[in-house]
Order: C-alpha cells, then structure tokens, then sequence
C-alpha cells in the first residue's frame, strides 16, 4: 500500500512497508487485559486455592468443576520470569486427579464484547486472530486449550506443545476467525473466552483446529496437569492480536493496566481499623445515614459490592451504577460510630 | 442462600439482593454475572429469604 492508504482497519504508516492496525495495531493490539501478571487486586501476590470463580490475579480466573485441586498465585514457585517479564501466574496441582469425562479445569479470560467486536466473528468478514503467550511447566507434552463464545455453543480447540520441563516456552496460536454462529458484538457481555486446560474430560474436549458447534474448552488428548501431584503450570506475556503471526508483546503502563482492571474488579481501604474510609457518627436523630462513593474507573456494569465495617449497625447498597453507588448505614448505632473500613465492588464477566 | 431486601428509608422492595455467604449486595442488572447468578438459582426451585420488615 502507499503510504497513507486506508485499508478497513489498516493504514500504512511514512515508513515503508510499516503498517498500524491489524497486527501491527499501535494501540489495543492486545485484546486480552493483564496478559503480563501484573495486576493482583484481590490477593496481593498471595496464594488462593485454585476453585471455580477464583481469580489468582486480574482479569484471569479458574474454571474448575471440582474444588480444592491446585492452588494460583502471582509469581508462584518464584522461578525466573522470562526474558522481558516481571510476573507470571502460577498453578500448582495439589493431587493426583483422575479427571472424569465431565470435568473442566482451565485458566481462562473472558473479554467483553466491545474489545471483540472489530473481530467480525460469525461474519463472513472475521478476522485471523493469533494467541501468545510464554508457559513453563514440570510436565512436557502436548497442552490444550479452546476459544468460545458467549453462549459456548462455538468453540474452537487448539494443541501446542511443552517440549522441555521447567523451561519458558513461546507458544503461538492463529486461529482463522469463526464466520458462523452467533457472536456477542459491541456490548458489554461476553465477546470471548479464552481457555488454556489444566485438565479436561472428555465431554468438553474436541478435536483440535477447526471450529465446532459445541462447549470444548480444550482438545482431545491434552496433558492434564491436576492429574499430576505437585505439577506446575505458568504463564505470562498473553497476548490475543489480529492476525497470523504473533508479534511484540504490547507492555502498558502500570496505571493503564490497572484502570482496565478496574473495570471490573475494584476495592478501596485494606479492610482493617486503620483505615477509615467513611465514618458514620452514632448519635444521631436520623437511622440512617448515606453516602456516595465515586469509582475511580466506571465499571462494566452496576457492580457487586462488600463491605469490611464496623459498629451495631449494618451496612448496605440502595443504589449502584457503574460509576457510583451509594453506602448505607441502617438500625442505627446511636451510641458509637459506624465505619467502612473498606469495600469491594465486582462487575467481572 | 440470597436474601430480599428493602430501602429501609422509603419501606419499598430495594433492586439488590443480598448474598448470604458474603453479605455481598448485587444488583438487579441483568448484566451482572452475580445476578445472572441467582436468576439460575431461582430457576432451579430454590426461594430466597425473605426481607426484614420494617428495618
């Protein structure tokens, strides 16, 4: 193309056969949020058991059909990260589990539909996408994992390979986009899901490389790693790109990386007396008392919220949207304060 | 376990359910997955507590 030529999403740049957009995308080249492990909100770097639901840092949760399995952590194990990375996620199996044909155990992301929409998928127009990302394990073998949709009534399962135990290992992925089924677009709900096994029955397993119209979330044959005692699993540097061929890891800033976390998963204060964040004074004519809190980063949806607090009274939510919801003190304290101490506002997908 | 609740200052039906486990307060919003959540749950023949009157 000549420079300045406009092509769909592609524009080629002054220098000669640079473009930006598709792969070469300056800006939201990577789709998937905290592929670096940088961002631990919710554990600081602490250990969680590895259950269904549990994020053992931002944006990347367990998808697990049985508990107590393994245990995640941000740099678990404390190995080197590779080359260029300060952080990974850990797994680390805690049993010798045979998996049963219904079981799923994976390392999964969902990304909204609004970071998807550009793909076309379910469009005659999708777009090639390539996954990255660098793994290190105690096992070797052939690994697995799948992309969804929303409703996992599409899946596509794909194979890469752990050659050498305990070893960083690049893994790349290209996927040519689904031009069938039905795709989440530019909304807020699910446009993507992205699955690297740890473990996977036979019932959400499929054959690897080409689309199907079923709930797999890995392929036939993968390595299971909780069917190994003490079996570790790491990955960092994740990257979901338009395009054939993986490129550069796109690094963001820490606080860009933070603010897109936040997006759906925020807190403030540590929970503990030294940290008042809103006080409720008790004596009082009034039962109640309210007060706004603003969100630093306007969240996905009307969020979940908890509370760490103190005093007779208890604490609740009577209206909440994406940016601001409102705490309340309720059955009066009229002797002491109520406090928050902190709270925590979920809108993950 | 969920629970109903009430805007304790108006009386009337409030749009949050309470999650019994963590006294988690979740949204009427069809788009938050801890909604989505207790719709299945409710599906599947289970009834959520009832609200504290007059609170």
């Amino acid at each position: 193309m000549a420079y300045g030529t406009v092509s769909a999403d592609i524009i080629q740049s002054s220098v000669q056969g640079v473009s930006l957009g598709a792969g070469n995308a300056s800006i939201m080249k990577n789709r998937i949020i905290n592929g670096a492990m940088v961002i631990d909100q919710r554990n600081a770097g602490a250990s969680v058991t590895a259950n269904d639901g549990v994020f053992p840092v931002d944006r990347f949760s367990f998808s697990m059909t049985q508990s107590s399995k393994g245990t995640g952590q941000q740099n678990q194990g404390s190995v080197t990260p590779p080359v260029g990375f300060s952080n990974y996620l850990g797994f680390t199996s805690s049993s010798a589990y045979s998996v049963l044909s219904s079981d799923q155990f994976a390392i999964r992301q969902y990304i909204e539909g609004f970071n998807t929409a550009d793909l076309g998928f379910g469009t005659a127009n999708a777009k090639t996408i390539t996954l990255s990302f660098q793994v290190y394990s105690s096992l070797t073998g052939t690994f697995g994992g799948a992309l969804q949709n929303n409703a996992a009534n599409r899946s596509y399962p794909f194979t890469y390979s752990i050659p050498v135990a305990n070893t960083w290992t690049s893994v790349s992925i290209t996927v040519a986009g689904d031009t069938t089924g039905t795709w989440v677009g530019a909304t807020n709900g699910i446009g993507l899901r992205v699955f690297l096994s740890l473990g996977m029955g036979s019932t959400s397993s499929g054959t690897a490389g080409a689309w199907a119209g079923a709930n797999y979330q890995s392929a036939t044959g993968a390595t299971s790693v909780v069917g190994t005692n003490g079996a570790t699993f790491y990955i960092t540097g994740v990257q979901l790109e338009v395009g054939s061929s993986a490129t550069g890891f796109e690094y963001r800033q820490y606080g860009q990386e933070l603010a897109l976390c936040q997006r759906y998963y925020q807190y403030a204060g540590n929970g503990t007396s030294g940290t008042v964040l809103y006080g409720f004074p008790g004596n009082a004519s009034s039962n109640f008392r309210v007060l706004q809190v603003n969100m630093p980063v306007a969240m996905r949806t009307a969020p979940t919220v908890t509370y760490t607090s103190s005093g007779a009274g208890t604490f609740g939510t009577f209206y909440a949207d994406t940016n601001f919801f409102n705490a309340l003190s309720n059955a009066g304290n009229t002797t002491s304060d109520n406090n928050i101490y902190g709270y925590k506002a979920s809108a993950e997908l | 376990m969920y629970k109903l609740l009430v805007n304790p200052m108006t009386g009337q039906p409030a749009p949050f359910i309470l999650r019994v486990a963590d006294n988690a307060y979740i949204p009427m919003d069809e788009a938050n997955t801890d909604y989505q959540a207790y719709l299945k749950w409710l599906e599947a023949g289970n009834t959520p507590l009832p609200a504290d009157t007059g609170a």
